[in-house]
């Protein structure tokens, strides 16, 4: 699904092997970088996303933290400030609101705060979304909160090979970064893929167009990008043909790549799973309303999360949360505007 | 007012005292006593000048005063090494330049702020650290070592330990002090960040000036232990309790938690006994006066840090009676000391800070659009 370099592979990867190669990369070409989080050691990591790296770099560079959040992000704000580079995992990324301070006012203003005299190379990251049964506090999508604290720079794969690229991008970019990993993905053999044997990484705020349409843009990121590549085959069934988009990066965003698209297609659906109001679809769509509002011939249309939490049991799950047949019905909608 | 709790302290005692019964300040040659004498003057001094300035319309903002605080930050800053970090909070202005003053106070190697620095960010002019913005306390220089705090209390404890942590694996041997009010060690992250400090036996001096309030909040409504330095138990760690009036005190049992801390057995509470002069901010003078009783106030400032290092200098012969009796700052509010109140070379050295504060210019407005993020094209 995603472009695949034509470089010499080593078998199709999981996306949690995305993420364990990344992890393994950057800690064995930087020297200066700690990996530190609850459990990431001895265990290897709730998921597995650290499974080796303690037998490999030792517990001075791989530290299974106390269960204290604000004091993970605050520790690894002060290994950056002398000069380390640092993964930082949340376990749950539901649990990241007891360290949202030190994330918010702490790290995320360190730069800019010091007119630029510190960097903060720190990439949070942690297991994200729903679909899954996880009930209201293993299921969050909590990723507008810090798209709406400036100095942090959001991203969210939905591939593998976006998942290691980007990964390894974010431990390289200096600045701190909230890495939302979609846990339902970690293992689905449906998307697993070769990655390159070479080092790569991926650029910030650059789009990935997942399937190409005519008729209607589906604007997505991590999971619900997937429930947009069934609608769109659902739609071509009758006769609809819908531009699949992969934002990547919510921080920074492209911008253009949607911008093109809507030029081409005149009709906007933006799906993600946290809720509505105030959330990332509604961003993406005032961005859209400010600048390419000539584009548009229907209103464009969020499908989110009912804002609710996330509940427990599956028909509850399913019926708050976005689907295909959500989506489907919402790109009726807009092309018969 | 000082008293120790019992075996934390005898854990932190240095290896020099153990041998010799020294306490650290038994090694302070004359010369440091006097030095230190003058520091607490500059703190006091800095303190009063600030008042006045903003009295005459010069100077805007809130001023959070250390008065009646200045041996905390003396005694505790005096023995660090210009290598080890610091993190002041809002009562501890004059830290940002007490730090690695010794000899020649404009030394341009020294690793701490300059007046001028530290002026220009309490006036918001461009010339500050952190080219003025955020406030008063919020600027930190890694260069010089001094964590940059935000207004979240007790936020910058888990920065100082992340960092001791990488100073440690880069073989350093820096302590770092971070100060705290009372009232800021009923934050969860004061305990998150302690506690994996104790764990990891990362060298983080807290030293908590327990100036029995927090704004308009009596210390029992905090904290149900009787001293803050209880707490240390609870992380398995040292707590010490120094009368926070007395600059050798302070000196002593920080210098013993450093040491502690340096020699690779970890962190420790300093509990500095003292009382805040006036309101949480000048804001708050007024109120301050009512919700605390006029006898509790007038106990709580009884031992004015200066006089207190006096009597301790003319008590080992270090000054006579009559330099004793040069200035007379002890005891007086800033609307009642002069400048002929301090040391004049006091004087001039604040002199010097603020006139290059107020000629330094404002930042260009497009800085508050500046520096979100690294930039990495
Ligand atoms: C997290 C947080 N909550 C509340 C405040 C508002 N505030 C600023 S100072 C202060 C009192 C602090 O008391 P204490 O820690 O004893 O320090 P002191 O001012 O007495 O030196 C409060 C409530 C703050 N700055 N940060
Ligand atoms: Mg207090």
């Amino acid at each position: 699904m995603s472009a695949v370099a034509n470089t010499p592979t080593t078998g199709r990867k999981n996306y949690v092997t995305a993420i364990k190669e990344a992890l393994f990369e950057e800690m064995e070409r930087n020297p200066d970088m700690i990996c530190q989080g609850e459990d990431i050691g001895i265990l290897g990591g709730a998921f597995g996303a650290t499974d080796g790296l303690l037998a490999k770099y030792g517990s001075d560079r791989v530290i299974d933290m106390p269960i204290a959040e604000a004091c993970i992000v605050g520790s690894a704000t002060g290994l950056a400030l002398g000069g380390k580079t640092v993964m930082a995992e949340m376990q749950f990324i539901d649990f990241i609101s007891c360290g949202f301070d030190q994330i918010v006012n702490m790290l995320a203003t360190y730069h800019y705060r010091t007119a630029g005299e510190v960097n903060m190379p720190v990439v949070l990251r942690g297991p994200a979304g729903a679909y899954g049964g996880g009930a209201l506090y293993h299921s969050q999508m909590n990723e507008a909160w810090f798209c709406n604290s400036p100095g942090l720079k959001v991203i969210c794969p939905s591939t593998p090979y976006d998942a290691k690229g980007l990964l390894k991008g974010a431990l390289r970019d200096g600045n701190p970064c909230l890495f939302f990993e979609i846990k339902e993905l970690y293992r689905k053999r449906e998307i697993e893929e070769l990655l390159p044997e070479d080092d790569y990484t991926i650029p910030f705020g650059k789009a990935a167009i997942r399937h190409e349409g005519t008729d209607v843009t589906l604007v997505s990121y991590g999971q619900n990008v997937y429930h947009c590549i069934q609608a769109a085959a659902e739609l071509e069934k009758l006769g609809v043909s819908a531009e699949v988009i992969d934002i990547r990066t919510l921080v920074p965003l492209d911008e253009d790549t949607i911008f093109t698209s809507i030029a081409k297609t005149n009709h906007l659906i933006v799906v993600n799973e946290a809720p509505m109001t105030c959330g990332f679809a509604g961003e993406i769509i005032a961005r859209v309303a400010e600048k390419a509002f000539e584009y548009l011939d229907a209103p464009p249309i969020r499908i989110t999360r009912l804002d609710t939490p996330v509940p427990w049991v599956k028909p509850l799950e399913l019926f708050v949360l976005p689907s295909v047949e959500k989506i489907v019905q919402a790109a009726l909608k807009s092309v018969k505007f | 007012m000082s008293r120790e709790s019992g075996t934390a302290t005898a854990e932190a005692t240095p290896i020099h005292a153990q041998v010799s019964n020294l306490r650290p300040r038994d090694l302070l040659s004359k010369e440091d006593c006097l030095e230190m004498f003058r520091q607490v003057y500059l703190a006091r001094y800095f303190d009063v000048r600030l008042i006045k300035e903003k009295k005459r319309g010069r100077l805007k903002g809130t001023l959070y005063s250390s008065h009646n605080q200045e041996a905390i930050l003396v005694g505790a800053l005096f023995g660090l090494k210009p290598t080890d970090w610091i993190s002041p909070i809002h009562r501890d202005m004059p830290a940002f330049f007490l730090k690695d003053l010794r000899g020649d106070w404009n030394r341009p190697d020294r690793i701490g702020m300059s007046i001028e620095e530290v002026c220009a960010q309490v006036w918001g002019r461009v010339d500050s650290p952190g080219r003025a913005r955020d406030n008063w306390s919020h600027i930190g220089s890694r260069s010089k070592k001094i964590i940059h705090s935000t207004s979240m209390l007790a936020g910058t404890i888990p920065v100082a330990a992340g960092l001791m942590y990488a100073d440690r694996l880069n073989g350093g041997d820096a302590v770092c002090i971070t100060f705290n009010g009372e009232g800021s060690t009923a934050q969860g992250i004061f305990h998150e960040a302690i506690n994996y400090a104790a764990v990891h036996k990362l060298p983080v001096v807290t030293v908590v000036e327990n100036n029995q309030w927090a704004y308009g909040t009596p210390f029992e409504l905090g904290c149900a232990t009787p001293d803050v330095a209880d707490r240390a138990k609870g992380f398995g760690i040292p707590g010490l309790i120094a009368d926070g009036q007395d600059v050798f005190d302070v000196y002593d049992k920080v210098m013993m938690a450093v040491e502690h801390a340096r020699s690779g057995k970890g962190p420790s509470i300093v509990e500095c006994k003292t009382f805040r002069a006036y309101g949480h901010g000048d804001h708050d003078d007024d109120r301050a006066n009512k919700y605390r009783p006029q006898e509790e106030i007038i106990a709580g400032r009884a031992r004015d840090p200066i006089g207190v290092c006096r009597q301790t200098l003319l008590d080992l012969g270090y000054i006579s009676a009559a330099e004793a009796t040069t200035y007379h700052a002890e005891g007086k509010n800033a609307s009642e000391a002069t400048n002929e109140d301090f040391p004049p070379e006091v004087v001039d050295y604040l002199n010097a800070g603020i006139e290059f504060a107020l000629q330094s210019p404002l930042p260009a407005a497009e800085e508050g659009a500046m520096w979100v993020f690294k930039e990495n094209n």
